[in-house]
């Protein structure tokens, strides 16, 4: 029953997935006949607007709705697994809070090498995982879940001021990090992607060799040591292919932590079942799934304008999510 | 075998031929036929010299300032971070965009739909001139450009000078209700000074050309004029004005006294336009008096 179950759920976010993949091909600010889409995608098309719109701006776009979506869901499936504790998520780390600052630097203090934006948000995210990770491991009784999270919260705090104080310093700019903040793809092309993408490689590496001793794991510390494992270098691990995960997403995408930290619920508790194997990478695969829709959904609510992800992904998470939840209880 | 000077001139007429095989590319690649133009002062200098953009951008600050031959041109909503939507653009198949640095971001997604990009709008009152011939230049209408820009230069030559006063402002941007001072590095801190008025910035200095400086230091400063410019939406602007209009904080300085609180109904102090000497005009006609 368990495994038709959880057989069910794959199917329905494979399909989902598909769906959403179709629409978000199909469908923009600009009205193209789907089989002149079909023929774009198949080869077929003509040379023109509709070309370049399908190929150059909707396909790369979809593309980083999936990648980023699945990154972020097996961002929080490892950390929830790796600290034991169902509030863990990117946010938790301080990666969160570091791309924010980074992105917000760059649009801010130097509007003029905009192309460093994806590069910003990467290097502080990263840089506030890492500072995360020092002040939570340095020092007697280092390494502990309760230490880190502190630490997370207090470096998200320092970078969450820095970002304020930028905000502050550069009043007329403000607008343009917006965006950002609120979370939300962009239609430009595959340059961002050409830099980032071997960071989300990395980061899903990590995760799929790290299955099996966060399932170990999630025995306790002490049956995991028996069986081999070490939990301080299983959690480091995780936590830094987490943060890999979450700071090329927030480069791609800005700041979308409510995925992260949903999305693998979710999947724990239509698939009844917490174990690593599956919540891992369904993981990837609902989190695909919710930021293609949500993403087409921005795209076409109030053409041509487009609007934030964020709130869209929020709009369609939380019933689910809350549905789940009293179907659980 | 033919001759030296037979190579010669076949060498001479080969570098002829390529020169205006070069020349020719480069004027039909800087004259396209399909422009738009994303900022109004792009626009109405393009509309001035006899160019008609195919699209205009469409910012906060509404189409007023438009030149009246492009008020039935198309518009394309801006947004951040990219400015257009890029499907919208691309299904205009344009050929050149007049940008600004706002939208950079966007830029060079639409250059990568070959599109040609240039930012051409003037930072500073100084800087017009430069940037109306250059946008001709890409448009292959110097002269109508340069004739444009000595046409500005001369108003803005009469309306700059003969102040009878040079009175203290304060130039307030209202953003959401958060206030900030335009500093002379803005385009509205420029124009204000070119006007006759001694800007009152607190000593505040901010790349950004605007700082948020504190109620105290208003009061302390005692401004004789407090001009307000709003920067939001169209629905929200009669709030914010009416905020500025009855702060408390700026009552208490002469210009509160002197019932000398202005709020600015457009975006002419905020950004770049054709029109910078009626606009000064305006500005020492309504807010200053000192002509």
């Amino acid at each position: 029953v368990l495994l038709a179950r959880r057989s069910l759920v794959v199917a329905g976010l494979v399909v989902a997935l598909l769906a959403g993949i179709g629409a978000s091909l199909a469908l923009g600010a600009i009205d193209i006949p789907l089989a002149d889409v079909v023929d774009v995608m198949t080869g077929d098309g003509q040379e023109g607007p509709s070309k370049q719109i399908v190929l150059q701006l909707r396909l790369p776009r979809t593309v980083d709705a999936i990648l980023v979506g699945a990154a972020l869901g097996v961002a929080g499936a490892m950390l929830q697994g790796a600290l034991a504790n169902p509030l863990a998520s990117p946010d938790v780390i301080g990666v969160t809070a570091g791309a924010g600052f980074g992105a917000v630097l760059i649009l801010l203090a130097f509007p003029g090498s905009i192309a460093l934006l994806p590069v910003g948000a990467l290097v502080f995210g990263l840089l506030a995982a890492t500072l995360v990770f020092m002040v939570a491991w340095i020092g007697p009784d280092g390494g502990g879940v309760g230490r880190l999270i502190l630490a997370g919260i207090a470096i998200a705090a320092l970078f969450a001021a820095g970002t304020t104080g930028l905000m502050t310093a550069y009043p007329d700019r403000v607008q343009s990090a917006v965006f950002f903040l609120a979370g939300g793809l962009v239609s430009d092309g595959w340059e961002e992607m050409r830099v980032i993408w071997p960071y989300f490689a990395v980061g899903f590496a990590i995760a799929l060799c790290l299955i099996r001793p966060l399932d170990r794991l999630a025995l306790g510390d002490d049956v995991a040591a028996s069986l081999g494992t070490r939990p301080r270098v299983i959690r480091l691990t995780a936590g830094a292919s987490a943060a890999l995960l979450a700071a090329a997403s927030a480069a791609i995408a800005g700041l979308l932590g409510f995925l992260g930290l949903v999305v693998p619920h979710v999947v724990r508790m239509a698939g009844g079942t917490a174990s690593h194997g599956f919540v891992v990478p369904v993981s990837a695969l609902g989190g695909a799934a919710l930021l293609v829709a949500g993403d087409t959904l921005a795209r076409t609510a109030k053409p041509p304008l487009e609007l934030p992800v964020g709130p869209f992904m929020v709009v369609i998470g939380v019933p689910m999510f809350l549905w789940l939840l009293r179907k659980a209880v | 075998m033919s001759s030296a000077p037979g190579r010669t001139a076949c060498v001479a007429a080969a570098v002829l031929l390529t020169a205006l095989a070069a020349l020719a590319g480069a004027a039909s690649a800087a004259a396209p036929k399909r422009i738009v133009a994303l900022t109004p002062f792009s626009a109405n200098t393009l509309a001035s010299i006899g160019v008609k953009p195919v699209a205009i951008g469409q910012s906060l600050g509404g189409r007023e300032r438009l030149l009246p031959s492009l008020r039935r041109v198309r518009s394309l909503p801006l947004a951040h971070p990219n400015g257009p939507n890029m499907e919208q653009l691309a299904s205009l198949r344009p050929g050149l965009v007049f940008s600004s640095p706002t939208w950079r971001k966007g830029a060079r997604t639409m250059r990568s739909l070959d599109i040609r990009v240039v930012e051409a709008d003037p930072e500073f009152g100084r800087d017009i001139y430069d940037s109306v011939e250059e946008i001709a230049g890409i448009v292959n209408r110097e002269r109508a450009g340069r004739r444009l820009a000595r046409r500005i230069q001369s108003k803005v030559s009469r309306v700059t000078a003969n102040w009878k006063s040079r009175p203290r402002v304060m130039l307030v941007l209202g953003v959401g209700r958060t206030p900030y001072v335009f500093l002379p590095n803005s385009w509205g801190g420029d124009l204000l000074q070119r006007a006759g008025a001694r800007l009152v910035t607190a000593g505040a200095e901010s790349d950004s050309g605007f700082a948020r400086i504190s109620d105290e230091v208003i009061v302390a400063e005692d401004p004789d004029i407090i001009i307000g410019v709003p920067h939001a939406n169209a629905d929200d602007l009669d709030g914010i004005k009416r905020y500025m209009q009855s702060n408390e904080t700026w009552k208490l300085t002469s210009a509160g006294q002197n019932n000398r609180i202005y709020v600015s109904g457009d975006d002419s102090l905020l950004q770049a336009d054709i029109d910078i000497a009626e606009t000064i005009n305006s500005v020492r006609t309504r807010y200053l008096k000192n002509r």
